[in-house]
């Protein structure tokens, strides 16, 4: 069955089923309504005769009849029956069923009076006298017997009304559920990985459909993102591996050819260090892809970042001393604890700090501090190089986004794009700033990582 | 002196040439090409050494560490991987291993390993209580005091836990990323010398004025402490 289809049903059916809640409710209270007047009013009459009887007798019985017959409306039951049920006195042709030998009380019957053709309903009172004789009086029920008829038939037919008036409704809505979706649905169909800038149109009437399509086309945004973002990478990591295999595949040639055995040594040992650099360069593009998958985060544990800054400026200290530069670390006075990856972060902060001396020593210092926070804890590197200008440094953290293009240098180009990964992974960011002079990194670490685990 | 070791690796080429370089160094070499034939092998408890790839076919390596622990054997493992991220190698040690390596790697590398976890198993006394000597050199982990020719050397925490490990590998050799996981308990791959420069730093206070040098260069593999 189609989705429209059921949903027309669907909504039919609730309609159906509300107005019939209501319509039930009136057709109770009018038809008791109805039904409880002429049962007052025969209960009465009854009462009315057996006191007559009580009080007068046969005779006064006789005359109460006679008075009835003569005055009362014609509307009016009265019967006076032997106990083996022929008619002593009264209006009454004939009873169905016979009641007069049933039980007394109140009933319902078919009769017919005396001077009329057909039988008409009937509401009676049965008193049975000391003498065994019946005494049957009551109202030929027709007036509010006929509002209850009427009130049935307009009640059904306010049901079937109602029921078309719901299945119309939920055609209608079907019908624009269905054509909202189906736009939704026509754009999806048409985006492919060729093309990924079909946009869902957006009314401004800001209803849930519209933050369906809003919120579509912001993933539409996010992937053609991201695939653009692969394949720059891809591109990227094309090129840059073409230069290391060409040196790797000439080393090679020339160990080959080579005569002399420690030349050849010589030229062997350069293929290992050429393969190895290429290796590096795989392992940090795969670190990169496992860090933003998120594997890392069952490793999470809790630690102290002032401590693991101190252990890698206590590491990296002869490192920038050696190239000239002076490492300066102020320990947290109090442990600073965050909820995360050590190992990861630690490698997050040593590129960082790797960098700051591959690219800042010439400025003679840098510091690494950390920032406690109560929502975020901040660690910064900060050198006094030549920085990077702010319009170059979204490329500086993209993979493979060495901003000097000489290739001999001993850093694969991705340090800061795994250092951002693993910010990532801790809900956090990478920041590049201006250190006047020199450039600055931060790493901004939401404190509340341990609830997003 | 040949020890016992098990080679559970399913890429046949790699295989035999790890069996053919332990096998020159005299260690006899079984091998299996996957993990039912390695657990089945390694529970008998006899080998000196477990050399078992992450990636097999049947039971997958950690599995079969996990087996071998829960079984109570102990032989020491090193866990051969070509899943290289820290996230991974972190993994590959909680699993019950006792060193991790990833591939590729070099022969030397694997060796120096090797060589490492076989001199673990054979020296199980409580290392806190000896004193060790290489030559005139003489540390006591108790105090962390360090001597050389009877005169106490001046060295900062980091190169005290750096030349402690040397001596505990004494006449072995010992790679960079050795000492990183050791000494600092990293286990990512620095872009830089950073290790070689704290390496040189300690040779300078260890060997610096004295006739024969200690600390050790091996090309294309690492360091050794020797005297």
């Amino acid at each position: 069955m189609p989705t429209t289809l059921r949903i027309a049903l669907l909504a039919g059916l609730l309609a159906l089923l509300s107005n019939l809640a209501v319509i039930g409710f009136i057709y109770l209270r009018t038809h008791d309504d109805a039904v409880a007047t002429v049962h007052r009013q025969v209960i009465e009459q009854g009462k009315v005769l057996a006191d007559v009887y009580r009080s007068g007798g046969d005779e006064a019985l006789d005359d109460a009849i006679a008075d009835t017959m003569t005055y009362a409306d014609p509307q009016t039951v009265i019967a006076l029956l032997n106990p083996d049920r022929s008619e002593i006195k009264g209006n009454l042709e004939s009873l169905r069923p016979p009641l007069a030998a049933g039980p007394e009380g109140y009933h319902t019957a078919l009769v017919r009076l005396r001077g009329q053709t057909t039988p008409r309903e009937a509401a009676l009172v049965v008193n049975r006298l000391p003498t065994g004789q019946w005494l049957i009086s009551g109202r030929i029920a027709g007036e509010g017997f006929a509002i209850r008829d009427t009130l049935e038939r307009s009640l059904f037919i306010a049901v079937l009304v109602a029921g078309l008036l719901g299945l119309l409704c939920g055609i209608v809505t079907a019908h624009y559920v269905g054509t909202r979706i189906s736009s939704i649905a026509r754009v999806a169909n048409r985006i492919s990985p060729r093309d990924l800038s079909q946009r869902i149109p957006v009314s401004r009437s800001g209803d849930a459909f519209d933050l369906l399509a809003t919120q579509i086309n912001a993933m539409l945004d996010r992937i053609s993102g991201l695939m653009e973002e692969l394949r720059m990478l891809t591109d990227s990591l094309a090129h840059d591996l073409r230069s290391p295999v060409s040196r790797l595949r000439s080393a090679a040639h020339a160990a080959a050819e080579a005569s002399d055995p420690a030349e050849q040594e010589e030229l062997l040992g350069s293929v290992i260090r050429q393969a190895d650099a290429l290796m590096r360069i795989l392992t940090a593009v795969l670190e990169i892809s496992r860090s933003e998958s998120l594997t890392g985060r069952k490793q999470f544990n809790w630690f102290d970042v002032g401590e693991l800054a101190a252990e890698l400026a206590e590491m990296y200290d002869p490192l920038a001393d050696e190239r000239g530069a002076n490492l300066e670390y102020d320990r947290p006075a109090r442990p600073v604890p965050l909820f995360g990856h050590r190992q990861l972060l630690a490698q997050a902060v040593s590129n960082l700090v790797e960098n700051a001396i591959r690219y800042g020593s010439t400025g003679g210092e840098i510091r690494v501090h950390v920032e406690p926070g109560d929502r975020q804890i901040r660690v910064e590197v900060g050198d006094r190089g030549p920085g990077i200008p702010a319009n170059r440094r979204d490329e500086a953290r993209r993979r493979f986004g060495r901003l000097d293009s000489s290739r001999s240098d001993e850093g694969a180009g991705l340090g800061l794009a795994l250092a951002e990964a693993i910010a990532h992974l801790h809900d956090g960011k990478l920041k590049l700033a201006d250190n006047g002079p020199g450039l600055l990194t931060i790493l901004e670490l939401p404190v509340h990582a341990a609830r997003a685990v | 002196m040949g020890r016992k070791i098990l080679l559970v690796e399913d890429d046949r080429e790699t295989a035999t040439y790890l069996a053919k370089g332990l096998g020159q160094e005299g260690h006899s070499v079984e091998q299996a090409n996957n993990g039912q034939d390695g657990l089945f092998r390694a529970t008998d408890g006899s080998f000196d050494l477990i050399i078992l790839d992450r990636m097999l076919p049947g039971i997958d390596g950690v599995s079969v560490l996990k087996a071998l622990r829960a079984a109570h054997i102990d032989t020491p493992v090193l866990i051969l991987s070509a899943l290289a991220s820290v996230g991974d190698r972190i993994e590959g040690l909680q699993s019950g291993s006792d060193d991790y390596l990833t591939k590729p790697f070099s022969f030397a590398e694997l060796l120096a390993r090797v060589n490492a976890l076989l001199r673990r198993r054979e020296s199980r006394v409580d290392p806190t209580e000896h004193r060790l000597t290489v030559g005139d050199l003489e540390i006591d982990p108790l105090s962390r005091t360090v001597k050389r020719g009877g005169k106490k050397l001046d060295l900062k925490p980091r190169e005290y836990l750096l030349l402690e490990y040397f001596a505990r590998n004494e006449g072995r050799v010992v790679t960079r990323t050795m000492l990183l996981e050791q000494v600092w308990d990293y286990h990512f791959d620095p872009g830089t010398n950073v290790i070689d420069v704290h390496v040189s730093r300690l040779r300078r206070k260890l060997d610096e004025g004295y006739d024969k040098p200690l600390l050790h260069t091996v090309r294309g593999a690492g360091y050794m402490l020797a005297a």
